[in-house]
Parts: structure tokens; sequence; C-alpha cells
């Protein structure tokens, strides 16, 4: 993104700013296809809604009209940030229009399905697009200014009066966040035959949620909302939790989608236990799903399950703790080569444990896992005379199947989130982060760097082996092939995504691992690809995740790629500072 | 006489940190020009940028007329300026003989190497009698020595040598100076950083007083050993 | 006893593919601390090219003759092996050569995973396993009681003479000096007038080379290739690599042979079989990682400082 700012004299920004806005509202109310595709009429029917009712303006059109009313209101009101909130809109704009754009295109079988064929025209995506790149180079003309900071304390509040308006304010933000995860998880469907455009649908979708947050990032209001809710601690999470268990009443809230999020629950469980081990600790671990696995089979074990080899019926409960306890075992053994191994060598260690676990998982080790055969028929959860996979009636609301699983998953995310919260800033966190950013120096300041190491190992295995214990009542059935080391990597990827060291982003990271093939299942060939490009870019562009930790940039300056000399750290820090140097210098012109 | 080296208001930081704020010196050709200043003045920093290991913040760097202040490390020794670093940083899994002909790396002409090869020997015989040992089995004194003729084996036109007598007993640092002396009577420049002024003062034509990252004082080397404020600040006289 | 000697002999072949594959990897870390996970996808790429060779390249009047159809394919695999390595060095890992030290190694999961859907996706058919045609002599060697096949033989003496001349390369060569002190010392290396990217070039160029032999080698042996062979095989040369010693080249050569007679020795007398043949290569590596991480070889002819 930075590569385009400072394209054009400053001079031009606010006439580019103003023909891209007004592109994009054109682009808006233009046609997107010249003719009926295959499979029915584009999303939205951006092709005969035209004819007939040109301004009834839905879907894909909707949003690309609003990003850019906002933005040409904009480009004439000067607020803080505003460069960096006509850059997002702009980035929004240019994506809606790429996504319509090559899938119209390849699907109706060449540009004249975007362009102009058999006597009709439907330039929307390539407007679009136009409207998009003029918007970004507009907005960057001027330099990209600084994410403007909010007070917490506004209005010359004090007390209780400053409270309850922080209360209100951080109502509601999270309600906002509800309801876009709300329209996210249902945005195209469920896919299939039945929305053969969910994936393109889905796709521009997130363009204008990131196109929203992006511009919300960049007038500070991100930024503020998360300071309030750092103040407001207790209360933040309250809501949080209070809207989490609301997304059942939303749209989102089928029995399909309730489903994918308890799936997704469960990993973001598991992704908040390995950010222990990675995010805070800095150790890297390549066979963390390992963890899950045994967690699973414990609990399919003591399940009551007619075909484990134990066949052991306890209560869910205690069954969850087992599993927990006998994870958190095995994550202390697995921890404890850190006391003699470091680094790179480590990353091995546990790849090879996580091996290990596979290949006795599928060999069917003691006749504790079923091997090829799997572990079927596990009952669900049972609680309270209620199994968890039967539908709710609650307030009145018919809450379909799964749900019950969904909130039990909330609970136990909001809870391995307390974990996390508190343990990064007790004494044990001080000594991981310490650890991460120097253990020879963490050791001479005579913190236990041995035992500290094993504990972020066995407190991370300890909440995968409960959240496995979860994911194998939810399924059904435990088998081996739900943890092969493509998983330990994606889970690190949802880590390294969302930012290391950080809640809110192993939550994010593993949502967007996990939704993203789930919502682009006519891409599923291309899944794994994607996903290894992914990492790449992001290694490249941007390493400290989306939403990064304060702390961790120190790092950057520490242990480098190529070794360890001082010297090479300070050359670095000197080229970085040269690449600042320069990109402030395009900024400026 | 010529200016071979021209650096002028020179800065370099690491990071937020500025190690060198403003040197500016000029080494004539045929010249021993030294940089002196405590330990952190910023002289290591400037000779590392000089060889293009650091890039300058601001200011330049002129070899021969040339600006060289944007060139890689790997073509500075191309140009003729051969960098004896601080530490001596041989290679020690290497034998003596690797690591000059490491020093040779860019040359082509193999009896010219072989030639310049015997020439160290000569002048060190110490490393010629144990050519085909590795670097890491030396005593200091012999890995300077390795590090200085490292340094020659390129034929450069300017010679910078960084703390050529840290950690050596007297008797060694002498040789040292002795040997740089014999090194500009055979028409090579050098630019001598170190912290034993009183030595190093006394054998150069030109000297520089860095402190704090900026050059404080220049002149002729021995007037700067009478001068007081050196005396005072650096010889430990008052 | 007989199957002792000849499970010898398939632990041997084995060994041989794997060694070739494990100087890559030993190489690169020893000049660039990466553990390079995508070099066995490297190897997988080599296997493919030169089968791309034999089914479009080749005419078919040539494809039974081997002394035609073996260099030829031999070629392919190594062109492709060695384009795809320095690709990837320098779009993957050179921007990032001053990140922090989990990027590079994050970015190399990502290579990999990247080529092999690469492969698999676009190759035509490969999402089965694709037969490889034999083209060497067809035979099986009689070695008195023990039997190995002419391919097998060929990987072993091929991956013997290899890293012979690898490490006669890196020992006595002016760029071979100019790896070594590199690995020692970059930034002093710099001031001899080393230029580190083209020796790092250079290094991926070499072990991508091995590795699109040992590719081809191994493919006439087997007679099948899939695309996730790489990834299996590249750990497998790793643990080779740490068991030898990383950075030292006739560490690896051996470590691999000692890997290959874990598996096959392990398969036939451990408890669990076959089945469990890997788990005893990932224990062997997690043992020598944490008792000897300096691996079996000691210091003393490493390429690495």
């Amino acid at each position: 993104m930075t590569r385009l700012t400072g394209f054009l004299p400053p001079a031009l920004a606010r006439p580019f700013n103003a023909v891209g806005a007004a592109l994009l509202v054109i682009a808006a109310l233009l046609p997107w296809a010249t003719f009926l595709l295959n499979d029915g009429a584009f999303p939205d029917k951006a092709t005969l809604q035209f004819f007939d009712a040109p301004l009834a303006v839905t879907g894909f059109r909707w949003q690309l009209l609003l990003i850019g009313v906002a933005a040409l209101v904009l480009a004439f009101v000067r607020i803080p940030g505003q460069g960096r909130v006509l850059r997002a809109l702009g980035w929004g704009g240019l994506a809606i229009g790429v996504v319509g754009a090559i899938f119209i295109a390849s699907e109706g079988g060449g540009l004249g399905a975007i362009t102009a064929a058999d006597g009709t025209t439907a330039f929307g995506s390539i407007v679009a697009v136009l409207g998009g790149v003029a918007l970004v180079l507009g907005s960057t003309a001027l330099g990209i200014p600084d994410i403007p900071d909010w007070p917490t304390r506004f209005f010359g509040l004090s007390g209780w009066p400053l409270r309850l308006a922080a209360w209100v304010v951080l109502v509601v933000a999270f309600g906002g966040v509800l309801y876009l995860v709300s329209l996210t998880l249902t945005a195209g469907g469920i896919g299939g035959a039945a929305d053969p455009y969910a994936g393109p649908i889905f796709l521009a979708f997130l363009g204008f949620a990131g196109a929203l947050l992006g511009a919300l990032h960049g007038a500070g209001v991100t930024r503020w909302v998360s300071r309030l809710s750092e103040e407001h601690r207790g209360f933040s999470i309250l809501v949080l939790v209070a809207c989490a268990f609301a997304l059942p009443f939303t749209e989102a809230g089928s029995q399909y989608w309730m489903q994918v999020a308890a799936t997704i629950g469960v990993y973001a469980a598991t992704a908040i236990g390995l950010n222990i081990v990675v995010g805070l600790a800095g150790l890297l671990d390549l066979g963390y799903v390992a963890f899950l696995g045994i967690g699973a089979f414990v609990a399919a074990n003591l399940s009551g399950a007619g075909a484990s080899a134990l066949g052991w019926d306890l209560p869910f409960p205690v069954a969850a703790l087992i599993a927990a306890a006998v994870a958190g075992v095995f994550g202390a053994i697995v921890g404890s080569p850190t006391l003699r191994v470091r680094g790179d060598y480590l990353a091995i260690v546990t790849l090879a444990f996580g091996e290990i676990f596979y290949r006795s998982a599928q060999n069917d080790i003691g006749e504790l896992t079923g091997g090829a055969s799997a572990i079927p028929g596990i009952p669900p959860i049972s609680m309270f005379g209620t199994a968890f996979n039967e539908p709710l009636e609650l307030f009145g609301a018919e809450l379909p199947s799964g749900v019950l699983y969904y909130f039990l998953i909330v609970l136990v995310v909001a809870a391995i989130m307390a974990v996390f919260a508190n343990l990064k800033n007790s004494r044990m966190g001080r000594a991981w982060i310490a650890i991460r950013e120097d253990e020879d120096a963490a050791r001479a300041m005579g913190i236990r760097t041995g035992k500290a190491k094993i504990l972020a190992f066995l407190v991370g295995a300890t909440l995968a082996g409960l959240a496995g214990a979860i994911f194998v009542h939810k399924l059904g059935t435990a088998s081996y092939e739900s943890f092969q080391f493509l998983e330990s990597v994606t889970l690190l990827a949802a880590v390294i995504l969302g930012g290391m060291g950080t809640i809110p982003g192993a939550v994010l990271g593993a949502s967007l691992l996990f939704v993203l093939p789930e919502k682009l299942r006519e891409f599923d060939e291309y899944r794994l690809l994607v996903f290894g490009l992914a990492l790449i870019l992001i290694m490249r562009f941007r390493p400290q995740g989306l939403v990064p930790d304060r702390v961790r940039r120190a790092e950057l300056a520490g242990e480098t790629a190529m070794g360890k000399s001082i010297e090479e750290a300070e050359e670095q820090a000197v080229l970085e500072h040269e690449e600042a140097l320069s990109a402030q210098k395009e900024d400026r012109r | 006489m010529s200016a071979l080296l021209e650096v002028s208001e020179l800065s370099v930081a690491y990071g937020a940190i500025e190690a060198v704020r403003s040197v500016s010196f000029v080494v004539e050709e045929g010249q021993i020009v030294c940089l002196i200043g405590a330990n952190g003045a910023g002289k290591t920093t400037t000779l590392r940028t000089i060889s293009g290991l650091l890039r300058p913040r601001a200011g330049d760097i002129r070899f021969d007329g040339e600006s060289i202040a944007k060139a890689p490390a790997h073509l500075i020794l191309g140009r003729g300026i051969a960098h004896s670093p601080e530490g001596r940083r041989v290679f020690a899994r290497m034998t003596v003989e690797e690591n000059l002909l490491l020093g040779a790396y860019t040359r082509r002409d193999e009896s010219g190497v072989q030639q310049d090869m015997n020439r160290v020997f000569e002048l060190f015989p110490v490393l010629g009698e144990r050519r085909q040992q590795k670097a890491g089995l030396f005593s200091g004194g012999e890995q300077q020595m390795l590090a200085i003729g490292r340094a020659m084996m390129s034929r450069p036109r300017l010679l910078m040598l960084d703390e050529p007598s840290m950690g050596l007993s007297p008797i060694m640092t002498q040789r040292i100076f002795d040997t740089i002396r014999e090194l500009q009577q055979g028409g090579t420049t050098i630019l001598l950083v170190e912290q034993n002024a009183l030595a190093a003062l006394a054998l150069s034509d030109r000297g520089y007083v860095v402190d704090l990252g900026q050059t404080t004082l220049e002149g002729p080397g021995h007037d700067l050993l009478a001068d007081e404020r050196v005396r005072a600040a650096y010889l430990g006289q008052g | 006893m007989t199957t002792l000697l000849q499970q010898i002999a398939n632990g041997l072949v084995q060994g041989a593919t794997i060694g070739l594959i494990a100087l890559g990897y030993t190489m690169v870390y020893g000049i660039i601390q990466l553990i390079n996970f995508a070099h066995g996808e490297v190897f997988m790429v080599g296997t493919f090219g030169a089968l791309a060779v034999y089914r479009w390249v080749l005419p078919e009047s040539v494809q039974d003759q081997w002394y035609v159809a073996l260099p030829l394919m031999l070629l392919g695999g190594i062109v492709v092996a060695v384009v795809v390595a320095v690709l990837m060095e320098r779009f993957a890992y050179r921007p990032l050569r001053n990140a922090p030290r989990l990027a590079p190694l994050i970015t190399a999961l990502g290579v990999s995973v990247a080529l092999q859907e690469v492969v698999r996706l676009w190759f035509p058919d490969a999402e089965a396993a694709q037969s490889f045609p034999r083209v060497f002599v067809d035979a099986q060697v009689d070695l008195g009681p023990v039997q190995i096949s002419a391919t097998g033989l060929l990987l072993i003496v091929v991956s013997v003479v290899l890293s012979v001349l690898l490490q006669t390369y890196v020992n006595r060569s002016r760029m071979g000096r100019a790896m070594r002190a590199t690995s020692q010392d970059r930034d002093t290396a710099r001031l001899m007038g080393v230029n580190p990217d083209r020796v790092i070039v250079l290094t991926f160029v070499l072990g991508a080379a091995l590795a699109g032999v040992a590719g081809v080698l191994y493919g006439a042996h087997l007679n099948s290739v899939d695309t996730n062979d790489g990834f299996q095989t590249g750990i497998f040369a790793f643990t080779a690599a740490v068991l030898g010693g990383i950075g030292s080249l006739r560490g690896a050569v051996i470590g691999a042979f000692i890997i290959g007679l874990i598996k096959t020795l392990g398969g036939q007398y451990l408890p669990g079989g076959t089945q469990y043949d890997y788990v005893w290569i990932f224990v062997v590596l997690i043992l020598v990682l944490v008792f000897r991480p300096q691996g079996l070889f000691g210091e003393a002819e490493r390429v690495r400082a």
C-alpha cells in the first residue's frame, strides 16, 4: 500500500478524490453484466434490475454506493486522518470492482461481459476499479497522516457520567461488531446450488467491511474504542460475551452458521493457547495440533462411545478436565527439550512430536485412536438433562440445533481469553515476554527460564486439550486425519495473521482462516495454494499481523534471520531508519 | 599530493541513535592519518560506513574524486579500499593461506597473488611457517598480523586499520606500528583508528579527534600530540 | 541374516536419496541459518520436471534408450529445480534477510505448501500418484545374498560421488572459499569483496541441482512419484543434516545413510513394523537435538561458523 503513496503531486489530491468518489457512486448505479449469466442473474441482479429499476440498488452495489457517497462527502469535509480514511474507502471500492470484474468476465466468457456485448453496455465494474484507483491515488497525494488520538475522557465529563458515556460507546461499538459479524457470516448465503454467487458476493462484502473498518481505524475510532475498552475492561468483557451470546438471535442464527461458528470457536480457543507458546514466550511450535488431538482422543475414550477401547462413560466436565490434564502433561513433556534446545531446533522438535503423534494415531496405538477407522459414534455432550445437539427455545426464540455447542464454546473462549489476559500481565507473563525478547538476558535477571518455558507449553497444551474435548463431541468422531501437520501450520498462521501475542489477533486470525474456506468453497481446489501464498505475503508485507502487539514491535531490532550479530542488527536498524525516512519523504511529496 | 579520501559531514544512525553526527576529514595520498577518540565516539562506525557495511544518513564519502557513499560493501574493495576490522575478525576455521586468498578474492592474477602472499610471509614470518594451520589457533597478535596481511592482499590504495593494537602486548604493538610505517613507505595510504593515541599520533602525518560523533580537532600528528586539550583528554596528562 | 543384509541394502538406497537432499539443507542452513522447509519441494519439482521431459520432450524412439533419456531427464529435473530454488530465494527469502527469525521459517512453510499445490493443480493428472518411467537398466544386481536394483545402485553411487565432488568444490575453489567465509562471518566476507547475495544464490543453486538429481533417480527407482513425496523426504533430509551436524557436508550424507538404515531396519525389527518406521526417525531426531545438537560429527569440517 505504501508503495502507492505520493505518486501524485499534492495539488491533484482533491480533484482525484472527488472524481474517484464520484466514479464509485456512478459505478454503483451502472449495470455490471451485459447479459444473463448461466447460473442466473448476477448477484443482486446487477444486470436485470438496472433495466426495470435502475435506482433500486441492493447488495454489493448498495455497499459501493455507501462507500462512494461517504468518500464524496469526505473529499470536501476536512476530518482528522482524512487521507487514511479516503484511502481505505478507495481500496474497498477497488476491491469490490476487481471482484466483480474478474468474476463476471471469467464466468461470462470474456471481457464482453463487463463492457459491451449484444447491443448492451455494462461498465460498472470497470468504472468502480477506476474510481477506486483514483481515490487511492488522490488520498495518498497529500501523504498519509498519523492516526488521530481521541481522548478517553471526553465532553468534559468525569466520574459516573463519563463512565456511563464510555459504557454507551462500548455497547454501541460491540453491537456494531456483532452486526458486522452476523452480516459477514451470512453474506452470500451458504453457497452451493442455492447460492451460485456466494463466493463473489462474500468477497465483495469483505471489501466493503474492510473499507469500513479501515476508515474507522484511519479516523482513530478503533484505537479510541480499544483504549476505552482497556480502561473499562470488566465491562467490555461482559458486553463482548453478551454480544457473542446474541449472535444466534441475528440473521446468522441458523443451524449451519451456528455449527460453523462453534467450529471456529474451537480453533480460536486452540489458537489462543498456541498464542501463549508462540506469541508470549516466543517458542515456535510446529506440532501444536497434537495437543488438540490428545484432548480429543482422551475425551473420545471417556465418552462411552461404543467404538472406543476404553469405553468409559464419564460426565463431560470430568472427561474434559481429564482430557485437558493429559494434554497438559504431554505439553510439559514436549516442552522439556526447551531446557536444552532453542529457536529453529525447538521448532523441529515440536514438529517431530507432532508427526509421532500423527503416525501413532494413524496406527491405532494401544487401540486408543481407532486408527484408520477412527472412533465414531461419540455421543453429544449431555448436561442438565439436555443433549447439546438439540434445538433450544430461549426467550420465545427458536434456536437451531448446535446452538448449545456455540454457547459452550463462547464460554470456553471467554474463559481462555481471561486466562490469557491475566497471564500476560502476571509475573509469569512478563517472564515469558522477557524470554521471548532475550533469553540470556532473562536468565541473567534471575528468571528461571526452564520452568517458565515448560509452563508455557503446559498451559498452551492444556487449553488445546480442553478445546479438543469439545471438538470431538461436537463432531461425533475422532479421527487422526483432523490432526495433521497442515493443521498445526494453519493454527500458527491464524496466530500470525491475527497478530502474535494479542487476544483479538488470535480470534480474528482463526475466524478468517476457518471462515474463508467455508465461504469460498467453490474455490476449494485453490484453498491450500492461496493459503501458502498468503503465508508468504503476510511475512513479506505485514509480519506483525492484523492486530499488532505494541510490545512486540521491539523484537524487530533483536535476533535477525541471518544470525545474531549485534552489528547486523544495528545495520538493519539503520536500513530500517532509511526506509522510514524515504517513506516519509515520499509521503511529504 | 591530492585528497585520496574525503569524508564530509558524515552522519550515521542506528535506528534513532545517531552514532556519527558530523565527521569530516581528508586523507591525502601517501599519508598515514589517524582518528583518535574515546570509546563509542563513532570511529569504528565511520570506518564501517566508508567500507559500505553501513549506510550514511547524510554527508558524503569521496574516494579518488568519486562518491562511494552509496556503493555496496563488496564493491568498495575493488575500488582500492581495504578494511581490517575491529577485533581482527579472521576466518577462524580456515587456514592462514585461505584467509589470505580471501583477501585477494577480487583479484584474478594468480602469480601476482602468489607474490603478494610471499610478501606477507616475509613481513610476518610466523604466518609463513604456519600457513596450513587454522587461523583460530593463533594468538591475538598473530591474528592481527593475519588480518593486516589479509587486507594487504588486495593491493589497496587505502588501507583502513581499526584498532590494530587492541589487546596486544607492548612489544607486539610496536611491531605492528613498525609494519604500518613500512607499508606507508611502500606507497600505501593508511587510515588508522586507535585508542592508543600516543603511538598513533606519533606515527601519523595527520590526526583527527572524534568526540561524540563529531570531529572536533585536527592537525599534524605532532601538533596534536602537543595540544593540551588532547593531552588532557586522551593521553592522561594534564 | 539375509533379511538383515537386504534391509541394509534397502536402507542405503533410501539414504542415498535423502543424502542428496540433505546436502542442500545443510548448505543453506550453514549460510543463512534458515531451515528451508521448501527444499523437499525442490526435490519434488525436479522429479516432475524430469517426468515432463519424458512425456512431452523426448521422442518416443529414444524413450527406452536410457543413455539418451536419463541424461536429458536429469538435465530437465535439474533445470526445473534450480529455477524454482532461485525464484524462491529471490522473491520469498531475500526480502526477509533482516526480518525477525521466525518470518523466513514461516515463509518457507508457505513456499512448501504453495509449490506442492502448484504442481498438484497444474501438472496434468498430478492429483494422484504418477507412474515414472524406469529410465535405467531394469535389472536386479546380485551381491552375494543380497539383491539390489540397478537403479538403487546407481542412486548410491551417484550420491557418494556427488557429495565428494561438492565437498571438494567447497573446500578448494574460490567460490567455495567465499561460501565458507560468508557462513562464518558475513560482514567480514563483504569486506573481502564477496557479494553475499551471489554466494547465497549459488548455495541455493547447488542444493537444488543435487535435489533435482535425487528427484529424477528416486522417481526412476520407485517407478512412481507423488506431489506430497517432497515434504516427508525433506523432513528426513533435514533430520539427516541435523544428525550429521548441520553445516557439515560429509555429516549430512553419513547422517542420511543412518536415517535410511533406521527406517528400513526399524521397520523390520522394531515393534510396530513398517507402520512405525517414520516414528523411529522422529524419535532419533528428537534425541539428537536434545542430547547432541551439534550432531554426530564435531565441528572439524563444518561449512558453518
